[in-house]
This record gives C-alpha cells, sequence and structure tokens, in this order.
C-alpha cells in the first residue's frame, strides 16, 4: 500500500513516531525510582565525604540513597519550580546561605520544607548544637532546615612575606590599625616599577558579601530575628565609612583580587596579603594554591573595638525536608547519621576543614590534628571562635537587601572617590535609609507577610504538631 | 462502461492533480467517491502537518502568554497562593527605580549595540565581500565564530579577560596606551555597560556581518557597473545602490538587533555573576529582562515578573513598528 502524501510525509511520520516511543519509554524509565532516599547537594565536596558514609547506613537500615549534586542556582531554582508545580521533588535537600528566602515569601503553612522546630527542641538536639546557626535557616521563629556548619571566618595571610615585611600580626587587633598598616605596605614600591606590589587586603569592590561579614561582626545583620531591615542601622553607616576608604583614593589599602583562579594568583603574587577565610575557604585554597604549602598564616579578624568580637561568618549550609519527600523517618536517621554522629564528623573534619555544629564532636581526636598545608590545627584555630559566631538571621527579603546594599555601597563609594571623606558619612546614611526603605516598600507589598507573624506561628506550630503525631 | 453526465463534471480541484489520476477520478460514481476522498484528505493534509506546531504553539506559546496576561494583575509570592491586586503589579514596577534603571540600561545597550555593531558588521561585511581577498573565507569564520558559543561562555570568558591586573583585556590596554592595568571593568558602575557592549560586539558583529554579506552578494552587480560607467564615485555608488539593495535585509537586521537587544540577559548575568547582587555595582548591568528574572525568580513574585514581561513586549512592540515605518518610509523617498 502506498503513502498517499508521498515518501518524504511517510518519513516525517515515522519519524515522529519513533521519537515519540522513545521519549514515552525514556520517561519511564526516569520514572521508576529504586531508591529509598534521594539526597541533593550542590557541593561535589560534600557529596563525595557523605557518599564514603553511605553504604554502613544503607546496610544498617536495609534501604538505597541516591546522592545527587546540581549546582547551586539550578537546584534553587528547579525545587522552587517543581515546588510551584507540584513536580517529583528529593526527599532532602541541602541549602546554599541565603537560599531559604526563595522558599519563605509565602505564609508559613505554604513553605514546602518540614516544620523541625518541635522535632529539633522535644529531641534535645537544639542545645547541642551552636544555637546562633538556626537562625540561617528560620522564618518566622519556626526552623526549616538543619544546620551543617558554623563557619567561622579568619583572616588567612601570607606568613612568610608578612614576615618580611616586619609586620606582628598579633598587633592588627584592630581593624583601625589594620588600616594604618596596610597603608604603609601600599605605599612602598619595592621594585621601583610604578606600580603597588602589595596590598594589604583583598575587598570585593562593591562590598558583596564582605560588608554583611563586617557588619555582622559588629552584631548587626541586614535583619534582626523579627524581620525587620537594618540596613539604617549606624553599624552599617560606620562598616561602609570604613569599607569605601580603603578601597578608593589614595589612602587605599586593598584590592578586588576576586575569586578563584585570580585570587589564588593575586596570593602567590603577593600581591595581596590577606584575604576573609572562613573555614570553608582553607580546604578549597589547599586544592587551588598547594605551592603556598607552609607559607600561609591564619588570625582573628580585627575587633572594631579593642576586646569586642574577632570573628563573623560567611556562607552556611543547611539540610531541609520537602514536605512531598517520601520516607521523612529514613531521612531524618540519614540526617542525624551524615550531620551528627560524632564517629562522622571527626573523620569528615579532615575530609573538608568544615566546623560541624554539633559542640560535643569538637572533642573528637581529628579536630586537634595539624593540617599538612597550614601547619597548624585548623580545629583548635576554628574552635575558640565558634560559639562567637554571631547570629544571621534569614529573611525571605535577603536577597533583595543585598542588592539595594550594593546599590547603596556603590553610590557612597563614588561620592568618596569624587569628594573625598567630607560629607561621606552622611550621604552613606542616606543613601543606607533608602535601600531600606525600599526593601521595606517591597516587604509591605507582600500581603502574605502582613498577617501577624504570631498567628501564622501558632498555625504552623499545629500543623507540625498533627504531623508530627501522625 | 457509462459516461456520467457532463453537469455531473466538476471543475478540477484547485490543487494541482497529476493527469493520471485526474483522468481515473473521472470515470464513475465509485471513482467520483474516491475522488472526493482524495480531495478531502489532500486539503486536510497541510492541517494535519501543521497540526504538532499548532499545539506545541498553543501549549507552550499561547497558553502561557495568556496566563502571564492573567497572573499580571495578582500578588504570588509563596509556592501555592495567589491574590488579586489589580493594577498593584503594574504600578510598582513603572515606579520602581530598579526599573527604570533597567530601562535606561536597556535603550543604552540597545543605542550603543545599533549604532556601533550594525556599522562595523556592513563593514567588516564590505570588506570581505571584496573579490580579490583569498583568506576572505578564513576571515568570515574566524569572525562567525564567536558566535558558536554562545552568550554564556562570552560572559565568562570575558569576565575572565576584564580582571584586573591579570585579565588579558587590561594588560593589552595597559601596554598600547598606558591606561587599564587595574581598571575595575565590571566592578565600576561607569565602565561595566562599555564592558557589556564590548562583549557583545565580539559575540554578535560576526553574526549580522552573515545577514550583510548575503545581502550585498545579491546586489546587481550590472547596477553597479552601470553607476561607474555613469561617472558614480564609490561612495556614489555604496548611497545611491548598494544601500537600496541592501535595505530590506538591513531593516531586518535592525528590528531583529534591536528586539535581541532589548532581551538582552544571559550576558550581562554571567559576566556578572561573581557580583553577589548580579548585575552590577548600582545595577549598571541590570536589564529588563534581568529585572524581570530577578522579580519573577529571586523574590518568587511571578505576578510582577509577568508585568514586566507584558510591559516588554508592549515595548518591543512600538519601537518595532517604529523602525519598520521608517525603514519603509527611508525605502520609498529613495
Amino acid at each position: 500500500m502506498e503513502f498517499p502524501y508521498g515518501r518524504a510525509p511517510l518519513g516525517i511520520m515515522l519519524l515522529a513516531i519513533v521519537a515519540a516511543g522513545v521519549v514515552l519509554l525514556s520517561g519511564g524509565t526516569k520514572n521508576d525510582q529504586p531508591f529509598d532516599l534521594i539526597f541533593v547537594t550542590f557541593t561535589k565536596e560534600h557529596a563525595a565525604a557523605y557518599q564514603k558514609a553511605l553504604p554502613a547506613f544503607e546496610a544498617a537500615n536495609n534501604c538505597r540513597v541516591q546522592i545527587q549534586v546540581v549546582d547551586d542556582r539550578a537546584l534553587q531554582s528547579r525545587l522552587q519550580s517543581a515546588m510551584q508545580v507540584g513536580a517529583d521533588v528529593p526527599d532532602m535537600v541541602e541549602l546554599q546561605d541565603g537560599f531559604m528566602s526563595f522558599f519563605t515569601k509565602g505564609m508559613l503553612d505554604d513553605v514546602q520544607f518540614r516544620d523541625l522546630t518541635d522535632r529539633l527542641k522535644s529531641s534535645g538536639l537544639y542545645d547541642q548544637l551552636v544555637t546562633n546557626r538556626f537562625s540561617k535557616w528560620s522564618s518566622r521563629g519556626r526552623i526549616f532546615a538543619l544546620p551543617h556548619d558554623v563557619h567561622p571566618t579568619m583572616l588567612a595571610y601570607r606568613k612568610d612575606i608578612v614576615q618580611q615585611l616586619g609586620i606582628d600580626v598579633n598587633k592588627l587587633t584592630t581593624w583601625d590599625e589594620f588600616a594604618r598598616v596596610g597603608r604603609e605596605v601600599v605605599t612602598k614600591d619595592h621594585d621601583g616599577d610604578g606600580t603597588i606590589d602589595h596590598y594589604m587586603l583583598d575587598l570585593p569592590i562593591d562590598g558583596d558579601v564582605v560588608m554583611q561579614l563586617l557588619a555582622l561582626q559588629r552584631g548587626v545583620p541586614m535583619f534582626d530575628a523579627d524581620g525587620n531591615v537594618q540596613l539604617d542601622n549606624d553599624a552599617f553607616v560606620d562598616v561602609m565609612c570604613w569599607y569605601v576608604k580603603q578601597i578608593q583614593g589614595k589612602d587605599r589599602m586593598a584590592f578586588p583580587a576576586g575569586w578563584g583562579q585570580n585570587l589564588s594568583q593575586a596570593m602567590i603574587d603577593g600581591l595581596v596579603l590577606f584575604y576573609f577565610c572562613p573555614d570553608w575557604r582553607t580546604m578549597q585554597f589547599e586544592f587551588d594554591v598547594p605551592s603556598l604549602k607552609g607559607k600561609m598564616g591564619l588570625m582573628p579578624l580585627p575587633a572594631w573595638e579593642p576586646g569586642s568580637r574577632r570573628t563573623s561568618t560567611w556562607g552556611a549550609t543547611g539540610l531541609a525536608f520537602p514536605k512531598r519527600g517520601r520516607n521523612f523517618e529514613l531521612a531524618w536517621k540519614l540526617a542525624m547519621y551524615l550531620y551528627y554522629d560524632p564517629a562522622q564528623l571527626g573523620p569528615r573534619f579532615l575530609q573538608t576543614n568544615i566546623l560541624p555544629p554539633l559542640k560535643s564532636a569538637w572533642t573528637q581526636p581529628q579536630f586537634s590534628e595539624v593540617d599538612d598545608f597550614w601547619q597548624i590545627s585548623l580545629g583548635q584555630t576554628f574552635i575558640p571562635l565558634a560559639n562567637d559566631v554571631p547570629p544571621a538571621p534569614s529573611n525571605a527579603y535577603h536577597y533583595t537587601a543585598v542588592n539595594k546594599m550594593s546599590k547603596a555601597f556603590t553610590r557612597a563609594s563614588r561620592y568618596y572617590a569624587e569628594h573625598g571623606e567630607q560629607g561621606l558619612r552622611e550621604v552613606a546614611r542616606r543613601e543606607l535609609q533608602q535601600s531600606a526603605e525600599e526593601v521595606r516598600a517591597e516587604m509591605r507589598r507582600n500581603i502574605f507577610l502582613q498577617e501577624p507573624a504570631a498567628k501564622q506561628t501558632a498555625s504552623a506550630a499545629a500543623a507540625t504538631s498533627a504531623e508530627v503525631g501522625r | 462502461m457509462t459516461m456520467p453526465p457532463m453537469s455531473s463534471v466538476r471543475p478540477p480541484p484547485p490543487r494541482a492533480v497529476p493527469d493520471a489520476l485526474s483522468a481515473a477520478a473521472d470515470v464513475g460514481p465509485r471513482s467520483d467517491r474516491g475522488r472526493r476522498a482524495y480531495q478531502a484528505r489532500t486539503q486536510a493534509a497541510p492541517y494535519l502537518f501543521l497540526l504538532p506546531y499548532f499545539l506545541t504553539c498553543v501549549v507552550f506559546f499561547i497558553y502561557p502568554l495568556c496566563y502571564a496576561a492573567v497572573l499580571a494583575f495578582y500578588h504570588t509570592d509563596g509556592a501555592v497562593r495567589k491574590v488579586f491586586v489589580g493594577w498593584d503589579n503594574f504600578r510598582f514596577v513603572v515606579t520602581d527605580p530598579d526599573f527604570h534603571r533597567a530601562l535606561r540600561n536597556t535603550i543604552l545597550f540597545t543605542a550603543c549595540s545599533i549604532g556601533i555593531q550594525l556599522p562595523l558588521s556592513l563593514g567588516l561585511a564590505m570588506l570581505l565581500n571584496q573579490k580579490t581577498d583569498r583568506l576572505k573565507n578564513i576571515f568570515r569564520l574566524i569572525i562567525f565564530a564567536p558566535n558558536l558559543v554562545g552568550q554564556v561562555f562570552v560572559g565568562i570568558l570575558f569576565g575572565m579577560l576584564f580582571a584586573p591586573r591579570f585579565g588579558l583585556f587590561n594588560k593589552l590596554l595597559q601596554a598600547l596606551i598606558g591606561w587599564g592595568l587595574e581598571e575595575r571593568w565590571l566592578a565600576d558602575p561607569v565602565l561595566v555597560m562599555p564592558a557589556i557592549v564590548i562583549a557583545s560586539l565580539w559575540l554578535y558583529v560576526g553574526f549580522n556581518m552573515i545577514y550583510f554579506l548575503a545581502a550585498l552578494q545579491n546586489v546587481d552587480q550590472s547596477l553597479v557597473d552601470a553607476a561607474k560607467i555613469d561617472g558614480a564615485g564609490p561612495w556614489q555608488t555604496f548611497l545611491n545602490v548598494t544601500v537600496p539593495a541592501i535595505a530590506p535585509v538591513a531593516t531586518f537586521v535592525l528590528v531583529t538587533s534591536t528586539i535581541g537587544s532589548f532581551q538582552l540577559f544571559e550576558l550581562p548575568y554571567t559576566l556578572l555573576q561573581n557580583n553577589n547582587s548580579g548585575f552590577g555595582p548600582d545595577n549598571s548591568g541590570l536589564t529588563i529582562v534581568g529585572y524581570l528574572y530577578r522579580q519573577a525568580f529571586e523574590s518568587g513574585d511571578l505576578g510582577t515578573g509577568a508585568a514586566v514581561g507584558w510591559l516588554l513586549t508592549c515595548i518591543i512592540l512600538v519601537v518595532s513598528l517604529v523602525q519598520i515605518k521608517l525603514a519603509s518610509k527611508v525605502g520609498s523617498e529613495r
């Protein structure tokens, strides 16, 4: 029989039928999930560490667990979309710092992660961890993820060059002293080529995360625990004025070395002497620049006032459980095993250099071992700072605030470059006030956040109790 | 065999039918039914072949477009709920200073893109249209090649090239004019837009050049020769012969480049990815689509995102219509 429309249309039709068949068959294969749990993370390092620990858990619980690594931005947007349309979600998912904001824009009942507050408190786990870390994963007083880390932040520096320049890091106890010494370093042109040999510190030109970090060190996050914007707080004005003077004009002592290879090269060349280094960055640097082994040092952040806080925090990971995940009890068990089993945390610290929030784990011998690259015990270096890490409450408008703060920062910075210090404080204050107002205006538009927090909290707590009861 | 009465013989179908089939259709009532079935099949065929495209278009284009129009009137924070808010989303967008900034940036980029990119593309096309140059094919490939890699790659690549002190672009500037080694192209609000324009030139000049090259190769050589015989110089020949001949293609390139420029997103997004606020200091790299992305997918407010999308559609529609109108007016005057 001859196809009435000719051979070409017949070919196209057959191709379409075959393609549709292949798609249907492959779709069917995808939906078969032989795993009891699917755990998604955004870092290869975490995945590698968990993979090592999984066989024992699988054998003990007679289950199969799959760990998937997904790029952080893709993870956030795909998870957000999946939750909005009711598509498949993983059973457990690691979120990056700030990403909780994407999921807490609506009413508390609508947050698509399980509320862990009551379970954490009734099990006693809440008090065993560094409690400040829960603020990163909370909304309106309810906790939606387990903290993975503490991330105390120090300054890493080129020990050899700093010694050659005659700098005593023990005397760099305040930021003003640090900046004074930095200016001396920047003015020296040892090779006489007309370009600056060394900058004291790596500082992003647009404020970026370091502005937040420095304000946090002063105890002022972008939002307080009640969700109020604090960008126009005096502490932000002070930090901004100090910061812009370090990156602009003749008295600057900092250089924006950037990320990855650029920062590595800047450190290798000695172009930058100090950079902000939370615990996770120590391992990154070991991998990126092995040639600097033995030449690097760590020191606490200089304080804003003599005797005040010598650390801050940068970054975080939290483990959340989507409400539509399949086997919550098994997932919780795995979370306890991977996150809060001291026997797991010791060896993992050697793999990642990341300090866990479970305080009782810090006595494990691995936390006292001397690191080959840094030639000090990283555990004993970071642990004394851990309890001093400031809380950094999460907020649904986190990224809006970051963006508005960056805008204020850039304008103040430009003002300083053009007019100098005269009037800088007024400009910084005005710009920060405007930024804060813009954030507040956006928050006021969110009618789902207008419902009194107490009512929402009570409603969410009731829902959780019902869930736990089931 | 009885021949059918002449009155029952219908006029030939509008579509061409092979003679043999036509003859076979005129041989009796049974054949008449067959002919009608064949005609029905023939007439239905185009629609059947269009059906998959039409369905796809309805599901992935028409429905989302209509849904976005509805969504633009709702507040949608949160994953589950939406509340009707009337024109509030539009009101917010048109009064938001960040949207004003995004609009200014997009218009600036479009102006630079059209004002620099198209003349450059045309110039390169004319150079490569010379018959004497043996290396022109290699140059065509080299100039077009950046377009093969896409905006994301270019964004990441130029992010490295523009790095202060270590970036090749900065080193080149320092070597050539003694300035630029420590310029912060991606962190200085004044330099961000030039950086985006430079990266986009590298990416798109070759792409538009191909269109112009194709148009130039179709210019009637006899008209060019006639103009030369009449004593026209190269500039007069270009203005009075070449430009009218390539005008339709130039209009097409102008309109598509304008639409593309208004939709700019990936390049600044990837170029400025290390910037925590996403689109450069003081939003200096924020475009309208970037603003849409921020509202819809970073703030999670799909309603406001939809409102921005419809505003953008209106802007593009108006600008494109004006361009087409102007181009046709200029063309008719010539």
